[in-house]
């Protein structure tokens, strides 16, 4: 290495180790903690709480200096569970009442039926299944289940819930159906199943939940860069959103890249390297489909805007290592990407990041997804308290650096790393 | 964190993050199975995790090459899949 390269790396280093010390961790988690916070009701997409934590994110990039813009978009046929299942069952000898979101759920594929329907519990694809609730065999699909289910009140099938014992709750998925449909646990689905063949049980329940034709919104910030590189950060601030009488906060997934995010840009704002241009998008309705970057990137592409993409999605729980999934040209993003995880000590091993990285990627940008973990998904048990401070800072920390080496001379830095 | 970091950066070819052919699940990184928590579905990499990546078979979002062929989320056929079998699927 030159004597003028070791001075360029020096400063460069300089300059990089100035912005990663900023970088705050506890700051990260005061964000993450009020994106969860109950005003915001777990920022489902076209709810009131999900328009008020975008109102929250505008002032926060309005205060990093930001020209700030609000891009609006619909959505159609959002799920929403309007009111707590009423769902209890008998076996013969005592009637027990199920714990929404523990016990049981509302099926996406459910049609609506505010009213309790009761009837005898019977096996799908067994016997008369008229005025029935079927229990549908593992392993049976919905469609095949259909095809068993004709006069039935409805049909219940098994899904595994989390480590908490928590059903995960999603938007996107099957179209509602023609019956009633609840989701039971592993452990009741077969409590109730063996009831189902020996006879001896009914149930009795409802599935309140409707479809939405929403507005959504997605946030830019974006500083003003001197030409050349253009990077665009993005998370996603939408969540599944609370169910009646049951908080689901939303704080790793994705509270926390936002979190990222936000940081990010308070550490860079207009100090990349070359004055290059830095943009920020606060993603709607990836919930429901990654609708906000597809959105957003179909905008980029009428444009002819070619910014290069680092979205986060979970940064929660670094296990032993961020995952990173990328798309496009995205070469020379990677390699940024390697340099500052080797500078910050990041371990990163290429995994699926199937989020909005994937709608930029889809687009021709070149479009790199990280994801540090989440301890708990889509449920009550995702909260702020589970989210860790110190990978909150890690993935920023990595963040900070790669926008600054993807922006910086290649020269300086393969002296920087020390290649 | 849960473990002690010693060495940054891709353990391998940065460029494999270009082919990645797992299926971590849909939009967010849902379980790749019905009772498995995220954590153990590609986000947080653990061994066993990492080690199934490649064709790993979650019901949704199929992978990255498919879902852009579709500009979706998911694949065309890992969703109908997922449909199919009524679990959430996204894009």
């Amino acid at each position: 290495m030159s004597a003028a390269a070791d001075r360029s790396a020096a400063t460069v280093g300089a300059a990089l180790a100035g912005l990663l010390d900023a970088v705050s961790g506890e700051r990260m988690a005061v964000t993450v903690t009020a994106l969860a916070s109950e005003p915001f009701t777990g920022r489902r997409v076209g709810s009131a709480g999900g328009a008020a934590a975008r109102a929250w994110l505008a002032q926060r990039l309005a205060d990093l200096g930001a020209s700030v813009t609000v891009e609006p978009f619909s959505v159609r046929f959002v799920p929403e569970v309007y009111a707590t299942p009423d769902v209890h069952w008998h076996d013969g000898r005592g009637t027990r009442r199920l714990a929404f979101g523990r016990d049981v759920a509302v099926h996406l594929a459910s049609a609506d039926q505010p009213l309790i329907r009761r009837g005898d519990l019977a096996v799908a694809g067994a016997g008369d299944p008229a005025g029935r609730w079927l229990v549908v065999p593992a392993g049976m699909t919905l469609f095949d289940a259909y095809g068993h289910a004709h006069g039935a009140i409805g049909l219940l099938f098994g899904r595994g819930v989390d480590a908490d014992g928590w059903h995960y709750t999603m938007l996107a998925g099957p179209n509602p159906g023609p019956l009633p449909i609840l989701t039971l646990d592993t452990a009741t689905h077969a409590t109730l199943r063996a009831a189902a063949e020996t006879g001896g049980g009914w149930l009795a329940g409802n599935t309140p939940i409707r479809r939405l034709d929403v507005a959504a919104a997605n946030l830019h910030g974006d500083w003003a860069g001197a030409g050349g590189a253009h990077l665009l950060l993005t998370a996603h601030y939408d969540g599944v959103g609370d169910h009646p009488g049951l908080r689901q906060p939303a704080a790793a997934d994705n509270g926390s890249g936002v979190a990222v995010v936000l940081e990010a840009a308070r550490v860079l704002g207009s100090r990349l390297p070359g004055r290059a241009r830095l943009s920020v998008a606060f993603l709607d309705a990836e919930e429901a489909g990654a609708l906000g970057s597809a959105h957003h990137a179909t905008q980029l592409r009428r444009a002819g805007a070619a910014p290069l993409v680092v979205n986060v999605d979970g940064a929660g729980n670094l296990h032993r290592a961020a995952a990173v999934e990328a798309g496009g040209a995205a070469h020379g993003l990677l390699a940024a990407l390697d340099q500052a995880g080797r500078y910050t000590g990041m371990p990163l091993v290429a995994g699926p990041v199937a989020s909005d990285n994937r709608r930029y990627a889809a687009a021709g940008l070149a479009a790199v997804g990280i994801g540090a973990g989440m301890a708990s998904y889509h449920s009550p048990a995702d909260t702020p308290d589970r989210v860790e401070t110190a990978t909150l800072d890690a993935v920023a920390r990595l963040v900070v650096a790669t926008c600054w080496l993807a922006t910086a001379d290649p020269a300086t830095l393969q002296s920087l790393i020390g290649d | 964190m849960t473990d002690t970091q010693t060495r940054g950066g891709f353990a391998g070819d940065p460029a494999a993050a270009l082919t990645v052919t797992g299926t971590g699940g849909c939009c967010g990184n849902p379980p790749s199975e019905a009772g498995n928590p995220p954590s153990q579905a590609g986000n947080q990499l653990s061994e066993t995790a990492a080690a199934a990546l490649p064709g790993a078979g979650g019901p949704c979002c199929g992978t990255s090459a498919e879902a852009t062929a579709a500009d979706a989320c998911c694949g065309t056929s890992a969703k109908a899949e997922a449909v199919s079998a009524g679990a959430g699927c996204c894009g």
